[in-house]
């Protein structure tokens, strides 16, 4: 018992190490708007702190590192939150702490956050801005149009838009995809298809990703990363 | 003798557990198997008659099925997908629940009305959302206009018995309307029905266009095809 907890302990402490390297990395530094870099600098030095933040502050902090702090994360393989429905990322952060969604980073950042936090850190997201990427990959935005607008008729996968919504806006039950990094759409596309993300709703999504195939998904994760929210 | 005893004992309760069983799972039974019946009533069937669809909450279990079918449940006029709007809530819980059963076959729908994607309560639901949608977007209509052709062999085939003049169907007996379909999935039925592929065909159905040539069926779907929506006549 006093041997995990001690593992636990230097985990944790190594998890605060890598996080203070990365808020003073030049490269967060570089991604970051300039008030959000110069906020993070305050927190890696506490010795001297400038401004006091808030408990809240310093979660998002935690957050920020790899979201980014407005929630849309600019590192390809890490999600953007921001504008996701409220209670889809609490049943996220809630699937994580569960261990019925697990990921490397996610699952041992998830155990120093108290479920208490889940509404506040939800909340937060879910009311920043989307951005939305571009792309100059003619062929494969005009084929992930179709995947996403008509599904694959070979194989009858469904369209994306049936139910993330015409314009992939999504909402509580389905997630919010204009906008999505590609990297991630299509990580997690892999996940459902294998089985590895399985806290799906109903199994629906795993199903669909089965009758993609990985063309299909770079297509489809490509055309979403583009897309805007309807006017 | 002890032994023997005991060993006979174990049997019988084997064998009584193993009929047991057979009473209580269902098993399906497909066109051109032996005991099949047609429109058998099986206990999923039963139960979703028995209860009360709720159209609201059938509006949002519908969701899942919008990637194919489409938002105004038209499906897609290549007819790759049918046309759900306007069809009798209880042919739409025939077809549900035989597909579920296994009895007709429908791989690429399957995952998404089996357990846990569709509950026995939603499949009512979504029958009876979508028995009261309105949408008469266009559907898809054969190359070339073969009407004359189709009706006469929709009346002289005495398909109307079961579909009905106005190829209306027949909600009460789960005939289905067939009027306004896509002309594709209209082909594409009746050529699983009769080659006995889809698993539920009616064998009077069968027996009615088992001399039909392709471009006999051609000539029908197009037909029907280009019938107004049913609802439209009153």
């Amino acid at each position: 018992m006093k041997c995990k907890y001690n593992f636990e302990y230097m985990q944790m402490r190594a998890l605060f190490a890598l996080f203070g390297m990365l808020f003073m990395s030049p490269i967060y530094a570089e991604a970051m708007p300039p008030n959000a870099a110069a906020a993070s600098e305050v927190a890696a030095t506490p010795e001297a702190p400038a401004v006091a933040l808030s408990p809240f502050e310093e979660r998002l902090q935690l957050c920020a590192g790899c979201h980014n702090p407005d929630g849309n994360s600019i590192i390809p393989e890490n999600p953007k939150l921001a504008g996701l429905d409220k209670k889809y990322i609490r049943r996220q952060l809630e699937a994580f702490k569960g261990g019925d969604r697990t990921n490397p980073t996610m699952s041992s950042i998830i155990t120093m956050v108290d479920p208490k936090e889940f509404e506040d850190l939800a909340d937060f997201f879910s009311k920043q801005k989307r951005t939305v990427g571009t792309s100059d990959k003619a062929d494969l935005l005009g084929q992930g149009r179709q995947v996403f607008e008509e599904g694959v008729i070979g194989t009858g996968a469904p369209a994306c838009m049936g139910c993330h919504g015409e314009d992939g806006s999504g909402d509580a039950k389905f997630p919010r995809l204009n906008g999505q990094n590609a990297q991630y759409v299509v990580n997690q596309l892999m996940n459902f298809k294998s089985g590895t993300r399985a806290n799906d709703a109903k199994g629906l999504m795993r199903a669909v990703a089965k009758r993609l195939n990985e063309q299909e998904m770079a297509a489809v994760a490509e055309y979403m990363s583009t897309l805007k929210e309807a006017e | 003798m002890k032994t023997i005893l005991s060993a006979v004992i174990v049997l019988l309760f084997g064998l009584q557990a193993t009929v047991a069983q057979a009473a209580d799972a269902y098993v399906p039974k497909v066109y051109g198997k032996k005991g099949y019946v047609w429109d058998e009533m099986t206990p999923e069937r039963v139960q979703v008659l028995k209860q009360k669809g709720d159209p609201v909450n059938g509006k949002e279990a519908f969701r899942g099925c919008q990637g194919c079918h489409k938002a105004d449940a038209a499906g897609v006029r290549e007819g790759v997908y049918p046309r759900l709007t306007g069809q009798h809530a209880s042919v739409l819980i025939k077809q549900i629940t035989e597909i579920r059963a296994g009895i007709r076959k429908n791989p690429k729908m399957l995952p998404f009305v089996q357990d846990p994607a569709i509950s026995v309560q939603e499949i009512g639901d979504i029958a009876e959302y979508l028995s009261t949608l309105t949408s008469y977007r266009e559907n898809g209509k054969g190359p070339e206009d073969l009407s004359a052709k189709g009706e006469k062999l929709f009346m002289t085939n005495k398909c109307y018995t079961c579909h009905g003049k106005h190829g209306e169907g027949n909600a009460e007996k789960s005939y289905p309307a067939v009027a306004a379909q896509h002309y594709g999935y209209l082909i594409r039925e009746m050529n699983l029905i009769r080659t006995g592929v889809r698993g539920n065909s009616n064998p009077d159905m069968v027996k009615a266009i088992a001399k039909f040539k392709q471009s006999d069926m051609d000539a029908v779907a197009d037909y029907l095809s280009r019938l107004p929506d049913y609802r439209t006549l009153h």
